[in-house]
């Protein structure tokens, strides 16, 4: 059940391909740049989890990349040059994943609008900015369910 | 936007200056516990067996070691973390059931002094396959679990399988 908030929260707002996605700032901890080489370099190692790609060493944290744009956008996808560091919440203990995104990032306040039942249920709301709907995105629905998927 | 830190307790603490082996598959690098394995060595002696059982956790299983009068089950590891077919050249006979895993290569031994908790994101099998994550000269390495790829009940199952095929084909194998 989506939980609706009257006051003006903060959102990132960012493209993947001609659409824009918003997550509440608060998830949000940082920007960071993609490297080939160091720190920030996607590393990778067998698993099966979908969604995600590899892995990034932060400041020596290991922290996982969830690529969850084939998810929202499809196979074309535009090249992501950076990283949304965001916190996950799940059973009551945050951790960290990593998020490509072009870059394009816009620190947004607006109110966030109901959803309406035939969007996913990962969009936990709507935000209307400058004329433009953006999807407020759950990324733990979001990731359970290309888990299920 | 919020700074924040997950919690200390993701990192786990190595027993303090664990040995490790690294060895890799298919072009992917994992570390074992040194206390794990019993002997490292050449594929020399390995029989090929088939099992005849319909449980696809024992695909990976297709060659068996005589070793000291005991059979060793010995598992594909590039089966087992489902990599393409490679060359193996090594075999690391382990030491919690009668069970080995053939590798690419043995890369070398080193003392590990932290390892990571899996990510939370990580929910696949690979939750099964490791203990965590060490970094390795800035590098993320696996460290695997060793009963992951054979548990002492798993080899039990085969042997009585390898027993059962035996009475049916009237062939002793089994020491």
């Amino acid at each position: 059940m989506t939980t609706l908030s009257k006051a003006r929260d903060s959102f990132v707002l960012f493209p993947l391909g001609k659409k824009r996605f918003a997550l509440l700032a608060e998830g949000v901890s940082e920007l960071a740049r993609q490297r080939l080489h160091g720190e920030d370099e996607q590393q990778t190692f067998p698993h099966t989890t979908r969604m995600l790609t590899g892995v990034i060493v932060r400041r020596n944290q290991i922290i996982p990349i969830a690529d969850i744009a084939p998810a929202l956008i499809g196979p074309e996808i535009p090249e992501r040059k950076f990283y949304l560091i965001v916190n996950l919440t799940a059973r009551g203990k945050i951790s960290r994943a990593a998020v490509p995104v072009t870059g394009e990032c816009e620190l947004a306040e607006a109110e966030r609008l109901p959803a309406n039942g035939k969007l996913p249920p990962y969009v936990s709301g709507l935000l209307s900015v400058n004329d433009e709907l953006v999807e407020v995105l759950d990324l733990e629905r979001l990731m359970s369910a290309e888990v299920r998927a | 936007m919020n700074s924040s830190r997950s919690s200390s307790s993701d990192r786990l603490r190595a027993k303090s200056g664990e040995a490790v082996i690294l060895f890799s598959v298919g072009g992917s690098r994992f570390a074992i516990a040194a206390s794990a394995v019993e002997e490292i060595r050449d594929l020399s002696g390995l029989q090929k067996i088939s099992l005849g059982m319909s449980n696809p956790r024992f695909e990976k299983v297709k060659q068996l070691l005589e070793r000291q009068g005991r059979n060793y089950f010995v598992v594909d590891s590039c089966e087992h973390f489902r990599l393409a077919m490679t060359r193996p050249s090594r075999l690391l006979v382990l030491r919690h059931a009668a069970a080995g895993v053939v590798v690419d290569g043995i890369d070398s031994i080193l003392e590990l002094h932290a390892i990571q908790a899996l990510p939370r994101a990580f929910s696949g099998e690979e939750r099964n396959w490791y203990r965590g994550l060490a970094l390795v000269n800035g590098k993320v390495v696996p460290v695997v679990k060793p009963e992951a790829f054979l548990s002492k009940t798993d080899v039990v199952l085969l042997q009585a399988s390898m027993r059962s095929s035996e009475a049916a084909a009237g062939i002793g194998i089994l020491g």
